[in-house]
């Protein structure tokens, strides 16, 4: 009895230890695959550079726009009319579209857009057993296939990184527009409060965000199985552990970045 | 060009499609066909709340915790470490949590339903339920729905008490600039139950707008086991575009002119 109670609580634990376990594995064998010559993977680098760059900039676009006119804008606007401060917009949009909206919207974007479609290509090629027959012919599948999109991916979230941040500070300007203000002083409290360090700390972290997205969808597609519904099913578990283990990063690198830097915190 | 413009031209197709999908799925709700499968619609809620309550709440709860975090250190910059409650508040009642909970929906609600819907389409199950005399939409669509609005309030509210607790946690216990007692007195007085109230209707529109894509996505899936995989990842697609039109609209709509705030008169 006990055992048995025993068992249905830590057989889910284990199985989600295992799991880490394997895409730290994966993510090892990755990045010696891609380190160690020959370097084969340069054309799929490429069309896997465009794919995901032609699926996500348009949701990207309305999504960031969104959520910067509404949270950071909207609500913040909302705030400084109470005290008839509304030129500091600029200095909230710092904190609110560079350093967290800015990789975080990306990253959901990029793992809800761009990593579901990997899961699902790879998932199918691994039920039709496409995977295998690769390595029957002494094809690398990590080297060949994980390479490309791990490198893609990280290079393109790093990048839609600053493209979010350009549409996060334009819905910051609708809002301020929608309040009927000037925008000199939101440019000038932007720039006086944004420090590179801001920055570099943001496209830092969405590149990792771009790393573990890849590691994830990778792994969940090519361990596929079960049939049809396996593929629809590995799409689902890589979006959800995609979205904690994102939640769970920006969350560790947040208090990182503000703990260490405390440079970042004046006011100007 | 042509390549770049094909996603937003197929979208605008497929809204039509989707909007009568969804409008005969709500006419089943509303109009009381789906109570012939009343039972159905238990057996989904029960569903809904053992495989997804926990990691839709997992991520509220992280979320909650950068919220305190970002909070904290913004007031302690601008000198007024003991008003940190004002952003927690804020951003956890108003923005950032409906948006965690519509998130995780689509990831793990919505993509599940699809390809669960999927999975039954292309094995020819749901022709099947046609072919016995029961109306597959209803069945498998309207009961969802119906499981969904009854379970989906009160597993945001607690998931929302959840982001309290873990922005509490953040400003309070770890970075400890403001004690208890006066992050606690500012955190509620800066919300009243009518915030509450928009957030949670915020995140019911978002969670059905999930459920029903969801659905059309999975009912109409087509070419096998690879077309469930493409038809799971559009799902994904189009629900966080409709998150984040909802949240703002939202927020347009409910806080748009009025603070709500404590202040002034």
């Amino acid at each position: 009895m006990v055992r048995n109670v025993a068992e249905r609580a830590f057989l889910p634990a284990r199985s989600l230890l295992e799991e880490i376990g394997d895409m730290m594995i994966l993510t090892g064998r990755t990045i010696t695959a891609a380190l160690r010559p020959p370097y084969p993977y340069g054309g799929e680098f490429v069309s896997q550079f465009l794919f995901a760059l032609r699926l996500c900039w348009f949701p990207l676009l309305l999504s960031t726009v969104a959520l910067n006119y509404a949270a950071p804008g909207l609500q913040a606007a909302n705030f400084l009319t109470l005290f008839g401060a509304l030129d500091r917009l600029g200095g909230i949009f710092v904190l609110a579209a560079i350093r967290e909206i800015g990789p975080n919207v990306t990253a959901i974007v990029l793992a809800g857009v761009a990593g579901t479609a990997i899961t699902a290509d790879l998932g199918a090629r691994k039920i039709r057993e496409e995977l295998d027959a690769l390595q029957v012919l002494g094809v690398d599948p990590v080297k060949n296939l994980v390479v490309p999109r791990f490198l893609a991916l990280m290079l393109v979230t790093g990048l839609f990184d600053i493209y979010a941040v350009l549409f996060g500070l334009f819905g910051g300007l609708l809002a301020e527009k929608v309040e009927g203000q000037p925008l000199g002083p939101f440019w000038n409290t932007l720039f006086a409060n944004a420090s590179t360090t801001d920055l570099w700390g943001s496209v830092l972290k969405c590149t990792i965000f771009g790393a573990i997205i890849a590691i994830v969808c990778c792994y969940k597609g090519m361990t596929a199985s079960g049939g049809a519904e396996g593929v629809g099913r590995a799409v689902n578990q890589a979006v959800v552990v995609a979205f904690l283990a994102i939640g769970a990063f920006n969350y560790t690198f947040t208090q990182m970045l503000l703990a260490t830097h405390p440079n970042l915190l004046v006011i100007k | 060009m042509n390549e770049l413009l094909a996603l937003p031209r197929e979208w605008l197709a497929a809204t039509g499609e989707i909007g009568r999908f969804m409008g005969t799925v709500v006419g089943d709700v509303w109009g009381g066909r789906v109570l012939h499968f009343f039972g159905e619609t238990l057996r989904q809620a029960g569903i809904l709340i053992v495989s997804s309550t926990l990691v839709v709440w997992a991520l509220m709860f992280i979320l909650g915790l950068v919220c305190g975090t970002e909070g904290a250190y913004f007031l302690e910059a601008n000198g007024a470490p003991a008003y940190a409650g004002v952003f927690a508040a804020w951003c956890d009642l108003r923005e950032i949590i409906p948006y965690a909970f519509g998130y995780m929906m689509a990831a793990k609600v919505g993509t599940g339903i699809v390809a669960e819907l999927g999975a039954m389409r292309i094995s020819d199950e749901i022709d099947a339920l046609e072919v016995m005399g029961i109306d597959s939409m209803t069945f498998l669509c309207a009961t969802r729905l119906l499981a969904a609005w009854i379970v989906l309030p009160f597993v945001y509210m607690a998931g929302m008490g959840g982001a309290f607790l873990a922005s509490y946690i953040a400003v309070v216990q770890q970075v400890g600039f403001v004690s208890s007692g006066g992050y606690l007195l500012i955190f509620w007085e800066f919300q009243n139950p009518p915030d509450f109230l928009y957030s949670l209707i915020k995140a019911m529109v978002m969670a059905t707008a999930i459920v029903l894509v969801g659905c059309y996505y999975g009912y109409n899936a087509s070419g096998g086991p690879v077309g469930v995989g493409t038809a799971t990842a559009k799902s994904m697609v189009l629900n966080l575009v409709l998150v984040h039109l909802i949240g703002m609209l939202g927020t347009q709509i409910f806080w748009g002119g009025n603070p709500n705030a404590p202040i002034g008169g």
